[in-house]
């Protein structure tokens, strides 16, 4: 179900705008349902989230630290100045064509030091977060390498000892 | 099973036996001593609860998707020292978030004067551990593969099977075994089968820092079978502020505590009474509680009479390399667990000293997406992904080696007057300093291993993508050395005081030099060897049962 369709608290227009951007910057090579799953997951984990919440301060530091402030009010800015960009030249972002779409997004992320994909949270652009968030995913994983390895899921011990089988072989 | 008074405005707790402290080493020492010995048993923790397993696949799922703590309140505010590592004060101590990684340490690292000339032996052999050391791990339960005997010498099997090869690490061990380096699977304190109640390892890969199932080794299931069975009582949030030496005598009277959940913000005062005291606090809080129980009779601390107590901070180095190789590598496949080797424990007779261990893990470092393509253009699409795929062809390993440091007497743990807790009381400090000798040899060590890298790297036809050294010591240690000689230690080889006869010291602080490989498991068979010396002092426990079902 697109964003638009959910009914998201990002409210119209901006679950449009999101469908728009997701399908901009996500690989088509997931289908539309794929997009439209890992746009979804985006929007649940943004809903999921916790300003302020306590960080994991793991093995090797002493200093305790806070998650970071909503992101949501900036990415939805964000999109909102590229519905903009999109209509000085006639046409809202939605309705561009996706070549055009992605224009707009690289001139956006064009100045984006190094080139790793952030920890989503700290995204400086939703076109980012929204990158990262869906790359950072065992789906993700799994497409790259045409492989069921479910990455961070409960998986039987005994299986680590094989190959992982390739996504097409699925329901075998 | 306590007794419970009130003196004055202090509440008294009296017990036979006092444990400060409750992390892995408190857990398995008092697992022990109630297994074995009718004694009263109570512990102090100046943390929490910690969050029960049931919490902790949701606590787990956030961790994943924001990084955020698994652990609740594991600290106290104003409770941290400078040059501490980690912070986990709660049930169960740091080892809540460990990574349940347990080697042994190997046979020469108990004798490296007497072997090569440097530092100091130990007051205890491997081979009089290697019985503790096999009961340390049946108590947390370690899945484990025998090494080549000659490396890896133990006196009875491990008490599960290993946890098996990733896919990853089969083609990554016959890369090693090309390089001339036999190694095999990490011991872990990770269930390879169902063990002590708890479940099988299903590979969430965050064993670091929280396990969503149980199937890594935490101390709060043995404290929760040891509540259950009513032989001991743990009390959290209570603060032990200093021990107390009797008039008249070198005994320790009493642990004086502050309740932190009553009597507002100056908490509730609580005097323990025992006939025998263990501190069992770890590296940083051990020696710390001794310095801070200064008094105008023992102005230096507790147990501090030939000064010792704070020094020889220990640990060990690391030197790391990513490599790729042509290999088709798998992220995620079991991400946390390694080859190890113990090939280079034993220096060439005619080689300068270089000691260490060797892992080698799955890696994803330079094979992660990316944003810009080797132009710099922005991916956007099909066009990440592709470029993805491109440079996923290959694998990288990570390497890494802990090489033995020989520590200074002043690698140190000092008083911080300026820092302060809520209650008052100075925190701690730590500085590490690599001994003169272990200073010198240190470039040459580092030069060494990361040599043995390029060699691996050569052997798979592969090449570094970047090397390092981590500054800081790890798995850090010391501070209540264990020795012979009351001069130069603070306790005997079974921990007690040379200055208290019913104070004893337990597991890490009193470690003597930090080996290279993961200290944890040495840490609780030093302390289960300790533990027994406790148990002396009082009446065995007719068929020695154990209070909570575990096998």
């Amino acid at each position: 179900m697109s964003a638009a369709a959910a009914g998201n608290p990002w409210g119209q227009p901006n679950a449009t705008l999101l469908d728009a951007l997701g399908d901009a910057v996500l690989p088509a090579a997931l289908g539309a349902d794929g997009v439209a799953r890992a746009i979804a997951e985006f929007q649940r984990w943004m809903d999921g989230y916790q300003p302020g919440a306590e960080a994991n301060h793991g093995y090797g530091t002493g200093r305790i630290e806070q998650l970071p402030a909503d992101p949501r009010p900036r990415w939805r800015s964000q999109l909102t100045a590229l519905d903009s960009d999109a209509r000085r030249n006639g046409a809202s972002f939605s309705a561009l064509p996706r070549e055009r779409r992605q224009a707009l997004v690289r001139a956006a992320l064009q100045n984006e030091s190094g080139d790793a994909l952030p920890n989503p949270l700290l995204a400086r652009h939703v076109a980012l977060a929204l990158l990262a968030h869906f790359y950072d995913s065992p789906a993700a994983t799994d497409l790259c390498y045409d492989a069921q390895i479910g990455r961070q899921q409960c998986r039987p011990l005994s299986a680590q000892r094989q190959q992982p089988v390739a996504l097409g072989r699925k329901g075998r | 099973m306590t007794l419970v008074r009130r003196q004055g405005r202090a509440e008294v707790i009296e017990s036979d036996i006092c444990i400060i402290g409750s992390g892995i080493t408190a857990a398995v020492v008092a697992e022990k001593l109630a297994e074995e010995r009718e004694a009263r048993i109570v512990v102090v923790e100046a943390g929490d609860d910690t969050v029960p397993l049931s919490d902790r696949a949701a606590h787990r799922a956030r961790f994943v998707a924001y990084g955020e703590s698994p652990w609740g309140r594991d600290h106290i505010d104003g409770m941290t020292a400078d040059g501490i590592q980690s912070r986990s004060m709660q049930v169960g101590g740091l080892a809540m978030h460990w990574g349940g990684v347990t080697p042994r340490f190997s046979p020469e690292d108990f004798r490296v004067q007497s072997l090569f000339g440097l530092g100091h032996d130990w007051p205890v052999t491997y081979e009089e551990l290697d019985p503790y050391y096999h009961e340390a791990e049946r108590r947390i339960g370690v899945a484990g593969e025998q090494g080549p005997p000659e490396l890896d010498p133990r006196s009875n099997p491990f008490p599960m099977p290993p946890l098996p090869l990733t896919y990853n690490l089969d083609l990554l061990k016959r890369w090693t075994d090309s390089a001339g380096i036999a190694m095999w699977s990490q011991p872990s304190a990770k269930n390879s089968v169902a063990y002590g109640g708890r479940a099988v390892c299903c590979r969430n890969d965050t064993c670091a820092p929280v396990c969503p199932v149980g199937a890594k080794y935490s101390p709060d299931f043995t404290w929760n079978a040891l509540r259950a069975s009513r032989r001991v009582e743990l009390l959290p949030r209570t603060l032990v502020r200093r021990l107390v030496v009797e008039d008249g005598s070198n005994r320790i009277a009493r642990a004086e505590a502050v309740r932190r959940d009553r009597g507002g913000a100056n908490g509730s005062p609580v005097h323990f009474r025992a006939r025998t005291f263990v501190v069992a606090a770890g590296y940083a809080w051990s020696p710390h509680l001794l310095l801070v129980s200064r008094s105008e009779r023992f102005p230096q601390g507790i147990a501090n009479r030939s000064g010792m107590v704070g020094k020889y901070m220990t640990g060990h180095r690391n030197v790391f390399a990513f490599v790729k190789l042509p290999l088709r590598l798998y992220p995620g496949m079991n991400e946390q667990h390694s080859l190890v080797t113990k090939q280079f424990m034993r220096p060439a007779k005619l080689d300068r000293y270089v000691r260490h261990d060797l892992r080698v893990w799955e890696s994803s470092v330079g094979r992660r997406p990316r944003l810009k393509g080797d132009d710099g253009a922005v991916l956007l699409g099909d066009e990440l992904l592709a470029d993805w795929r491109r440079r996923s062809t290959q694998g990288t390993a990570r390497v890494r080696a802990y090489y033995d440091v020989i520590p200074d007497r002043e690698s140190a743990l000092t008083l911080n007057d300026s820092a302060t807790n809520a209650y008052g009381d100075p925190q701690p400090r730590l500085t590490f300093r690599d001994s003169p000798e272990s200073a010198a040899l240190r470039a040459h060590t580092e030069d060494s291993i990361k040599a043995l890298f390029q060699r691996m790297a050569r052997a798979g036809n592969g090449e570094i993508l970047r090397s390092g050294v981590d500054d800081f010591q790890d798995h850090p240690a010391g501070g209540c050395r264990m020795g012979d000689d009351p001069a130069a230690s603070v306790v005997d080889s079974h921990g007690r005081a040379h200055d208290h006869e019913n104070l004893f010291v337990v597991g890490a602080p009193t470690s003597v030099s930090g080996g290279c490989a993961n200290a944890t498991l040495t840490f609780l068979a030093v302390a289960l060897r300790q533990a027994t010396e406790i148990g002396r002092e009082f009446r065995g426990r007719s068929g020695g049962s154990r209070p909570g079902n575990r096998e």
